[in-house]
């Protein structure tokens, strides 16, 4: 089943009188359990083009479809609802809540897909045993790891199932073994749940976890 | 879902214990503040509110209770003969002086009422009797004037204006707004005492018979010549806002008021901005993994009501428990259930407004925010 369908994606931006082209008609299409790594230098638009799939940036021009929903079209007020139902996002500063413990992490994205309070804290205590951190349930960010931190973050993304991950940069502030371990749970992630994974990054090491690979240049697909 | 709003302030407990005293404060301020108003305005017409009478008949542009005219006794006649009117009572009010036993002496505001009916006299002894001022020269002291005019017992003989009297009763809550506490006597003894009212009044006061509306009877009776009438309610309204107004009293008191919320509303807004720009990037995640922009501002919105619950509660009751000790003082301080209903609102209002540049910040925060290393 295809998840993810973008077609002719471009992306403008104006600064001045002059136009910025960042993302140029990518079209991509990954399917359901697959891990989709788009690769290139900085500014070479991965970014840009990550925020497009998730929801965040509404492209300039072209199409985008998750679970064959069109996206593009929609508004600033539903992009939201999309987000939390079809998309999952790890970040490369893992951007969890100072004040929240690891459990709590996760269960403020199960809250927001409307999952019940009490159902909610047992999910997350699932999803951490998942990622091998039921032990550290009740830490607070400031003392994990950047490992740790990064996984936590990672069963926050699966919170709720869905169908589409988007990872940015994922392995950027990890050491090696640490990055492999979070390649390895978001392939995982792809292969047990069904979910797609879209890893954007210019760190090589990720390319033995990776089913489809884009080259970027230049806001251009090169390979 | 997980309380980030609680959370979050609690994250930082200096932050947040130095909001909530911020907020106290200005509980304590504002409540405080309207409470003496009100203990002061009950002071101001505590006489008038406390008569049993319909309406107040004063010389033509009295102030107020406190500094009126005197004027002709012979109009007592006119009023009783009002359509409506059920009864009248003349009412002296003068300033005068006491000599006290120690020697020393003191300003009081020496009431001089008809012993038969009681009208305007006090309405609560604890000893002693009115019917006793009828048997000669005689007054009715206040508990409350103890602290200015020595502690007196039914018996002790004391001097105002040159005039012996005997203390005959002693009252309770008779408080009023000046310092002079009101003295009792009878109409008579008080026309002795004070010689420019020998053959005046200065006030008629006046019941309204069954039936008959206050507001018309003094309408009808506006008809009498050089007075001002008054129904009790309006005059008890003239003495406090004279009081209110003229002396600037309302001014200083409401000044204080708005200090009060203009500091509250620093504290909170500083503190709510400063956390919602810690916080900026986790506004951004939570935006990029779903939420509304409703689900945001209700998060911070949250925040300030914490602020305000915490803070109203204990402002309130460190100003419940200080008032005990301040009346103890001779500082009236009134908290009527509407004034904590409304100082409420105010520090409700206070916190929601002072977070909404916040909220602003908050539902702007664009989400590739996140994307930031």
């Amino acid at each position: 089943m295809t998840t993810l369908r973008a077609q002719g994606l471009t992306k403008v931006y104006r600064e001045g009188a002059a136009e910025v082209v960042a993302v140029r008609d990518v079209s991509l299409a990954a399917e359901a359990g697959q891990v989709v790594g788009v690769m290139g230098p900085s500014g070479s638009g991965k970014t840009t083009l990550l925020s497009m799939l998730g929801a965040i940036l509404r492209p300039t021009r072209g199409a985008i479809a998750i679970c064959g929903r069109d996206i593009a079209g929609l508004d600033e007020r539903e992009l939201p609802l999309v987000r939390r139902r079809y998309v999952g996002f790890v970040f490369q500063s893992f951007n969890l809540f100072a004040a929240l413990t690891a459990a709590e992490n996760v269960e403020v994205a199960l809250g927001l897909k409307g999952v019940p309070p009490g159902a909610a804290r047992a999910e997350a205590r699932r999803l951490l045993e998942r990622v091998g951190l039921a032990h550290r349930a009740h830490a607070l960010p400031r003392d994990l790891s950047g490992g740790e931190k990064q996984r936590v973050a990672i069963a926050r993304a699966l919170a709720g199932r869905p169908p589409l991950i988007l990872a940015d940069e994922p392995t950027a502030s990890l050491d090696w073994r640490n990055g492999e371990q979070v390649m390895a749970l978001l392939r995982q992630a792809a292969r047990e749940a069904g979910s797609t994974v879209v890893v954007v990054t210019h760190d090589a090491r990720v390319t033995p976890y990776l089913d489809v690979r884009l080259e970027l240049r230049d806001g251009r697909v090169v390979g | 879902m997980v309380d980030i709003a609680r959370k979050n302030l609690l994250h930082d407990r200096v932050r947040f214990l130095i909001t909530v005293v911020g907020v106290t404060f200005s509980v304590v301020l504002i409540t405080a503040q309207v409470g003496i108003y009100l203990g002061f305005m009950r002071g101001a017409s505590i006489i008038i509110d406390n008569t049993a009478a319909d309406i107040w008949i004063t010389s033509a542009n009295s102030a107020n209770f406190d500094f009126p005219l005197g004027f002709s006794e012979a109009k007592l006649n006119k009023v009783k003969e009002a359509p409506g009117v059920a009864s009248a009572d003349l009412l002296i009010l003068g300033w005068v002086g006491m000599r006290l036993k120690n020697g020393g002496a003191e300003s009081i505001e020496l009431i001089g009422f008809n012993p038969d009916t009681g009208v305007g006299g006090p309405w609560h002894l604890v000893e002693g009797s009115i019917q006793a001022l009828k048997a000669g020269p005689g007054i009715i002291v206040d508990e409350s004037a103890f602290s200015r005019l020595g502690h007196l017992r039914v018996g002790d003989l004391v001097e105002i204006v040159e005039t012996r009297v005997r203390v005959v009763g002693i009252s309770r809550g008779v408080r009023g707004l000046t310092t002079a506490p009101y003295v009792f006597t009878s109409y008579r003894t008080a026309q002795q005492i004070i010689p420019w009212l020998r053959d005046q009044t200065v006030f008629i006061v006046a019941r309204v018979a069954p039936g008959y509306d206050p507001e018309e009877v003094a309408a009808r009776l506006r008809q009498i010549r050089d007075v001002d009438v008054h129904t009790r309610r309006q005059y008890s309204l003239k003495t406090r806002l004279y009081w209110t107004i003229e002396t600037g009293l309302g001014f200083g008191f409401a000044l204080t008021v708005l200090m009060g919320v203009i500091v509250g509303s620093m504290i909170v807004g500083q503190t709510i901005y400063t956390s919602t720009i810690e916080h900026l990037r986790e506004y951004g995640t939570l935006k990029a993994i779903g939420a509304t922009n409703r689900e945001i501002y209700a998060i911070v919105l949250r925040q300030a009501l914490i602020h305000a619950a915490i803070g109203y509660v204990l402002g309130l009751a460190i100003t419940l428990v200080v008032s005990r000790p301040i009346g103890a003082a001779g500082l009236v301080m009134v908290v009527p259930p509407w004034l904590m209903i409304a100082v409420l609102v105010v520090t409700v209002a206070m916190c929601l407004g002072a977070s909404l540049l916040s909220v602003r910040r908050a539902v702007r925060v664009d989400p590739m925010l996140v994307f930031r290393a």
